[in-house]
């Protein structure tokens, strides 16, 4: 590999070895180059002083009445119209949000497993097989009633005319 | 971008927060009070100011709630807000004490320094001198080399986060790294 220093790249491998922060391979390339490379091993040795000092600065703890003056200033913040608006319900849609889920499950349940009106296809064959029963029937009496009809002597006018 | 901001819970919780889910907002205050304190006192590096900068952060992540989106990691946007506002006191104090330095420009005496400001006796007593000399030397760093030392060293922020908080290229930041623990180098070349 080309020497980070000399060549300015990857310059920001020397940090991250430093830090102990980079991937297995390029530590190991880094490493290989330390060897033959004592700028390069000065550079990492003076930056993992620098790091290890600024490890040691550790800040105070965040003041125990933080979160309460927090809260504080939200509370004080003017609220949306729409905040106002919706404010006093805020505490009941949130506990109504899943009632009212159940209760659409159980009108689902009850609309999709309520018994439906089948139709039957041999009901209707015997409808239509007894209504064209009838119709034979009907039409055999009406063709007895006429042949009856024209047994029966016609009136003597009629049939002069029709001689 | 969006995938990664998918696999972020931390933007998962915020969008609870923007739902009107308080109790997300807390466990976002919890995970990350100190982080963003710690980070505001060592850019400030004075303790009260840090305090209120941090409240300041929260306060305008809860404001944001209604308009969050998570186009990027939450940290990514809570350390862009720090690191904003934190910026913008340093310039503000700056400016300050240069107006301080012209009107006491008659008095003798050095000007103040900020190490010099936050250090009380109590903290002397407290810290090591060793502690005390990292303390000067990051306060002396440019502002935004020493936003991206902090964030890189204690925040273990990746280039690309950090460029985004900083709003500026991944080389630019490595190149105010480089910059930045080279100065540090030199100062704290003596600390074994």
């Amino acid at each position: 590999m080309n020497c980070p220093i000399k060549s300015q790249e990857n310059t920001e491998w020397l940090l991250e070895y430093s830090a102990n922060r980079l991937d297995k391979e390029r530590t190991a390339m880094i490493a290989r180059h330390l060897q033959i490379c004592p700028e390069c091993a000065r550079f990492v040795e003076a930056q993992r002083r620098v790091w290890d000092a600024l490890g040691r600065w550790e800040p105070e703890p965040v003041s125990a009445g933080f979160d309460r003056r927090l809260y504080g200033r939200i509370d004080a913040l003017p609220a949306s119209w729409m905040g106002r608006l919706f404010r006093p319900l805020h505490p009941l849609w949130r506990p109504a949000v899943p009632l009212a889920a159940a209760c659409l499950l159980i009108v689902a349940g009850v609309v999709l497993h309520a018994p439906k009106a089948v139709l039957n296809p041999a009901d209707s064959q015997v409808r239509v097989e007894k209504t064209s029963a009838e119709q034979v029937e009907r039409t055999l009496d009406d063709m007895q009633m006429l042949r009856e009809l024209a047994v029966t002597p016609a009136p003597e006018g009629s049939s002069s005319k029709s001689m | 971008m969006g995938a990664a901001a998918a696999l972020d819970c931390d933007a998962e919780l915020m969008l609870r927060v923007k739902d009107g889910d308080e109790a997300s907002f807390g466990l976002l205050l919890d995970k990350y009070r100190a982080s963003v304190s710690h980070f505001l006192y060592r850019m400030v590096q004075d303790q009260a100011v840090s305090e209120e900068l941090a409240q300041e952060v929260f306060l305008r992540v809860y404001k944001s709630r209604e308009t969050y989106e998570p186009t990027a990691k939450f940290t990514t946007w809570l350390f862009r807000i720090a690191t904003h506002l934190a910026l913008n006191w340093l310039r503000d104090e700056k400016n300050e004490r240069a107006q301080e330095r012209l009107d006491q420009s008659t008095e003798d005496g050095p000007a103040r320094e900020v190490a010099d400001r936050a250090a009380t006796v109590e903290q002397q007593m407290v810290y090591e001198v060793k502690v005390e000399e990292v303390r000067c030397a990051v306060a002396a760093l440019p502002d935004k080399q020493r936003a991206a030392v902090l964030m890189h060293k204690y925040e273990e922020m990746e280039y690309s986060q950090i460029a985004k908080v900083l709003s500026c290229s991944e080389s630019a930041v490595k190149s105010l790294l480089f910059r930045a623990y080279e100065t540090l180098r030199v100062r704290l070349a003596h600390m074994a």
